[in-house]
């Protein structure tokens, strides 16, 4: 066959090999991003910006323009919430001052501390496999792979790749993020933990296993994350129990959970920054 | 001057694709309808035939190599597919007689397999659990539908991409 003669026999073999090669390397598990990927990354982010300015400024125009209608009540509503807010402010620095106070005094750092920075979503895979999301803050801004990330709803993924500029996060509702997140389950006074084993498309729940039979999980109780694993901290909401059922051995329960983020609609999201002093070694 | 309106469209259709994420999926009697446009691909297959093989290859390696490290977590399919099937039209498309209406079927007809491409390498990977039938009902035909539509603006931007001079000097 003359289109493959043994120059390009030779050229489809690398190639198909230098592609398995890729895959393995992209999959591979890797705790930090090379410089060529993120000049590669942040050179594409940067283009991304610019070709979206325009488009944003006049979004923002028709946005503005839209959302006069009816903002008189909204302002007179948040202008009555505005009036509770001293209050709330100083209850909330008495309490932070107090909590320092305690934990200081039992030489503990805890892990629900942690700083949250502040991210606007550039980006979303063009090809709708996989949720994932590129945002515009990198490693000059402090965030690292591994960190949660979450909308003010709840948790939403983990910080894959760090550039320059621009990070890539993937969502737990994708199956190559789910790295075994360690959850907490309170139903009522009752605490159980589990592991996010994946994302169930047709139910679209996360499914939680490994939970130790200790009675029924209750439907709408509270999923947060446990701390125990990675640079999660402790005590993010990620949703509630819809259902759950024993393991096809009974020693163990899953529980379909349904995330309290909407993953569709992502505008902007914060980056979880733990405490270093609560990770330990 | 070719080269530099090449790159300037090609990003503006990498970043329109990249903007039909905020309305698909459409829910659609509960079900989820995927419809992925593919005008950055529709543009690199286009250029092989009005501009060139060297200049398609180009632009599918460079935007391939963007996309992947940019938007994708495993490389090398979007380097390799859009490479790949730039070399594939080229092909196959010599023995048809050239039309328009020949061109615009091979070129969706690509865009579907590109897409198919992706979701075989995905499943065998095994990062995604789509069933095969909810793909072809619930992504591959509304997409194959979008695209069709999506095509005629492409089809004019390369042809009046191929009459830019190559040149910014004029020579005398």
């Amino acid at each position: 066959m003359r289109f493959l003669n043994r120059n390009r026999m030779i050229i489809v073999i690398v190639s198909v090999i230098v592609l398995i090669l890729l895959i393995g390397f992209s999959l591979s598990d890797r705790s930090h991003t090379t410089k060529a990927e993120q000049f590669t990354a942040d050179t594409t982010a940067t283009t991304q910006r610019i070709i979206d300015a325009p488009f944003n400024f006049i979004g923002n125009i028709f946005s503005g323009i839209f959302s006069g209608f009816g903002a008189d009540k909204r302002i007179k509503e948040l202008e009555a919430q505005l009036d509770a807010l001293p209050q709330l402010k100083a209850d909330n620095e008495r309490l932070a001052e107090e909590n320092k106070e305690l934990k200081d005094a039992l030489e503990v750092s805890s892990k629900f501390d942690y700083e949250a920075i502040n991210a606007r979503v550039i980006s979303r895979a063009p090809d709708q496999w996989l949720n994932s999301l590129v945002i515009d803050k990198g490693q000059k801004d402090g965030i690292n792979e591994g960190m949660a990330v979450m909308t003010p709803k709840g948790l939403i993924g983990i910080v894959k790749r760090v550039n320059g500029m621009s990070s890539y996060v993937e969502i737990i509702a994708t199956n190559t993020a789910k790295e075994n997140i360690s959850v907490e389950i309170r139903d009522g006074k009752n605490k159980h933990y589990g592991t996010i084993e994946k994302y169930d498309e047709k139910t679209e729940t996360l499914i939680v296993n490994n939970i130790v039979n200790e009675g029924r999980i209750n439907k709408n109780a509270k999923v947060y994350t446990s701390g125990l694993t990675g640079d999660f901290p402790e005590g993010v909401i990620i949703g509630e129990v819809v259902s759950s059922e024993n393991d096809s051995y009974g020693l163990s329960q899953n529980a379909h959970v349904s995330l309290a983020s909407d993953i569709n609609s992502i505008d902007t999201v914060f980056v979880l920054k733990r405490d270093p002093e609560s990770l330990g070694d | 001057m070719r080269m530099i309106f090449l790159f300037l469209i090609s990003f503006l259709l990498l970043y329109v694709d990249i903007s039909f994420t905020n309305i698909s999926p459409v829910d659609v009697a509960g079900l989820g309808v995927y419809f992925v446009p593919k005008l950055l691909f529709m543009f690199i297959l286009l250029l092989s035939y009005y501009l060139g093989v060297k200049w398609s290859l180009m632009i599918a390696l460079l935007l391939g190599l963007m996309t992947d490290v940019y938007v994708g977590t495993v490389y090398g399919l979007h380097l390799f597919g859009f490479a790949t099937f730039v070399l594939f039209m080229n092909t196959a498309f010599r023995v048809f007689y050239r039309d328009y209406v020949t061109l615009f079927f091979v070129v969706i007809m690509n865009t579907f397999l590109f897409d198919t491409y992706i979701f075989i390498m995905y499943k065998v990977i095994g990062i995604i659990e789509m069933p095969t039938f909810d793909y072809f009902a619930l992504r591959a035909v509304p997409s194959l539908l979008l695209n069709s539509v999506l095509y005629i603006p492409v089809l004019v931007v390369v042809i009046i991409l191929s009459k830019v001079r190559k040149s910014v000097f004029i020579n005398h």
